[in-house]
């Protein structure tokens, strides 16, 4: 079975396979289903401010599995929603930043020096279409390139590197991410080396579970989903519930002023910001690719590249439609192209897609890496058929923006009414809820809790907790491939520097450390 | 500008916490050695990992210490009494909640059973109307309620409403479309 046979029977899996309803005689299939759900309730999670993409996907998981089930049919319609929400969430973070000064997502931050200015020039409608079309088109742009990198880069992975390259790679990525995340090299690495010790609890492959206190509750390991969302959510909520009890700020509902004139999106203004669209999409997937760097940065980086471009008569920062076309393609960009260390390595380089593998991972049946494109004659590689799935996935969901996307984000203006103090503890019910509904037993309840506080006092010390996680998930993977490289080099001691590709990758992952470390007063990225 | 010490502090926390775990909790608590050999094959052991794990932290809190006193920066906002009594109070309604959550049940049953209403236990009524939703509803309400009113920094009756109707409305979405699901607290007992 060739390449083009498995593109092909993935296309079929996603639009075929256990159909739910048919409409004129054609068969609509679970996956098509979950992806619709998946964006529009990502544009509505990603136009209440204070929520996001990771909240719906952390929130989605547990309920999704619990639907689903544990076997490999579960897949595509749970990955299928993950990447609604992902793509619905880019989309809808713009619809307060425009409207309102107030940004869905901390992506959306730059969005709101240009889109807001527009909203009080009456150009709120013109600023959200706008929006919603470079969004898209740097959306596009990113899958395309995902969809030709990372069936590439994972054979050439699969077929250059052996275990010792493998686990080097591991070290460089993990040394990377803590380096440029946050604003401190060694804070980073601190909260990556720490979530790795937590993931040794309890695991190993001695009869004795390995630091467990002899506890019978952490000889099995302390659970992934209740450590992972306990640090990136539950600590993320009692931050953000900390500063509002500061703020005493005023809930009262807001309104944006009413728009005038032409807020059609013309012809003329699509060629307008057509080059910075396109640039910004170029910056979006170069720094999406890079496992660690967020969308914030490439919204930053492409809103600078866009105002040194910008010759028009509205400045910068003073409500023109360039603004926000560079900011939101530059952000849209960074989605797909976060995926192309997952799907091409193994290795997660941002929330959305430490979700991905937390959904692979629970259900079974797909492991992200190289191994995925690996072509096995005469047979179906049916990892590679869900990959291209997700990719279909993906196609789809970027149709749908197209189609319904604007009009659905346009309707969402009034999800900023919603008291975020008043839905933050209902987020918290819900994850813990979540949680339990996963491993029923308190103690999964009480150990998310106590990793929600682990990740609210990071943030308050300014460590990024994204290392944290990904040392956390990728800590046993890096032992796994130190035991099998150490074994399959006949015991050298040596091995990460057993040939010029790990030496090389063990020479970068200290270079990278020693290059950010320079750096005293660098700006914070996360 | 001085070196700041809260910087210092976690870095002299992580020191202690490295020492502590090399010294006593991995040699106690790991089995197996850092290799193990075994008819003349040597293999990695149990303690390679978070021996090497433990080191580097060691090593980089003396890395952070030195930056921070060589090149001292300013933290944004670090904890301090106001992030102490905001942790307290939430910690508190948690505790609460929780706390409600996994005994209104039991003790209803109970309660019900000394006045001579001959129910049986509640681990074998857990999974039926309405037991299995009295702690839930009861515990999440006060939770999230507590939580608002801790932020909101006084009780009001949209609060309350909104705790209970939220509380209602997760319990629905988990309870109705799923026969094999247990809320909280109902799969522990």
């Amino acid at each position: 079975m060739g390449i083009l046979d498995h593109v092909w029977l993935g296309v079929v899996a996603v639009f075929t396979e256990a159909p739910i309803a048919s409409v004129f005689g054609l068969p609509i299939s679970i996956t098509v289903v979950m992806v619709v759900l998946g964006f529009l309730g990502g544009i509505v999670v990603g136009a209440a401010p204070g929520l996001g993409g990771p909240f719906a996907m952390a929130i989605s998981l547990p309920i999704l599995i619990t639907i689903f089930g544990f076997n490999p049919d579960a897949l595509l319609p749970v990955l299928g929603f993950m990447i609604g929400i992902m793509k619905g969430a880019t989309v809808g973070g713009a619809v307060p930043a425009i409207l309102f000064n107030t940004p869905g997502t901390p992506d959306s931050l730059m969005t709101t020096l240009d889109g807001f200015p527009m909203t009080k020039k009456g150009e709120a409608g013109k600023a959200l279409r706008v929006a919603h079309f470079s969004s898209a088109s740097g959306d596009t742009f990113s899958d395309l390139v995902l969809f030709t990198c990372a069936p590439f880069l994972a054979i050439a992975v699969e077929a250059y590197l052996d275990f010792p390259e493998k686990a080097a790679l591991i070290v460089l990525s993990l040394a990377f991410i803590s380096a440029v995340v946050g604003d401190s090299v060694w804070k980073g690495l601190l909260s990556a080396l720490f979530g790795m010790f937590f993931a040794y609890i309890g695991t190993g492959e001695d009869n004795h579970p390995r630091l467990s206190f002899g506890s019978d509750a952490l000889a099995s390991g302390l659970p992934l989903i209740g450590v992972v969302l306990g640090v990136l959510i539950l600590g993320e909520v009692f931050k953000a519930l900390e500063d509002m009890w500061r703020e005493k700020r005023a809930t009262d509902a807001i309104a944006a002023p009413p728009e005038s004139g032409d807020n059609r999106l013309r012809l003329r203004d699509i060629r307008r910001i057509a080059p910075f669209v396109g640039l910004s999409a170029f910056i979006g997937t170069m720094i999406g690719a890079l496992p660690g760097i967020g969308s914030t940065l490439a919204a930053t980086l492409g809103y600078a590249t866009g105002r040194k471009l910008h010759k028009g008569d509205v400045p910068f920062g003073e409500g023109t439609p360039e603004g926000v076309a560079a900011t939101e393609a530059a952000n849209s960009a960074v989605s797909g192209a976060n995926l192309i260390p997952v799907l091409s390595l193994g290795i997660p380089g941002n929330v959305a897609a430490v979700f991905i593998i937390l959904a692979t991972e629970t259900i079974s049946g797909f492991n992200p890496g190289p191994a995925v494109f690996r072509l096995v004659p005469d047979q179906i590689n049916s990892e590679m058929v869900i990959a291209f799935g997700l990719f279909t996935a993906m196609v789809f969901a970027n149709l749908l923006n197209w189609t319904i996307g604007g009009v659905f984000m346009r309707s969402m203006g009034v999800m900023v009414r919603i008291p975020k103090q008043r839905l933050l503890p209902i987020v918290l019910l819900l994850t813990l809820t979540a949680i339990y509904v996963q491993r029923p037993e308190m103690l999964a309840i009480y150990i998310a809790l106590f990793f929600g506080f682990v990740g609210y006092l990071m943030r308050k010390l300014n460590f990024s907790v994204l290392p944290f996680v990904i040392g956390f998930i990728l800590a046993n993977n890096l032992e796994e491939a130190v035991r099998q490289a150490f074994s399959a080099t006949g015991s050298d001691p040596w091995f990460l520097l057993s040939s010029p590709i790990s030496i090389a990758f063990m020479l970068l992952a200290a270079l990278v450390v020693v290059f950010f470390s320079r750096g005293s007063g660098k700006p914070s990225r996360r | 500008m001085r070196a700041n010490p809260w910087s210092l502090g976690v870095a002299a926390v992580v020191a202690a916490f490295a020492l502590a775990t090399l010294a006593f909790w991995i040699p106690a608590d790991i089995e197996s050695g850092v290799v193990e050999t075994f008819r003349r094959r040597t293999t990695i052991g149990d303690a390679l990992a978070p021996t090497v794990v433990t080191v580097c932290m060691l090593a980089v809190a003396g890395l952070f210490a030195a930056t921070e006193l060589l090149r001292p920066r300013r933290e944004s906002a670090p904890p301090d009494r106001q992030s102490l009594i905001f942790v307290v109070r939430v910690a508190a309604a948690i505790a609460l909640g929780l706390a409600l959550m996994v005994y209104t049940g039991p003790l209803t049953v109970d309660a019900i059973n000394a006045a001579g209403g001959e129910i049986g236990s509640y681990r074998q009524l857990r999974d039926t109307f309405p037991y299995k939703y009295l702690g839930y509803l009861i515990g999440g309400t006060v939770m999230v309620g507590g939580i608002v009113a801790v932020v909101e920094q006084r009780l009001t009756r949209s609060a309350a409403a909104a705790a209970v109707l939220a509380t209602f409305i997760l319990m629905a979405m988990y309870d109705l479309p799923f026969d094999d699901i247990l809320l909280p607290p109902n799969g522990d007992q």
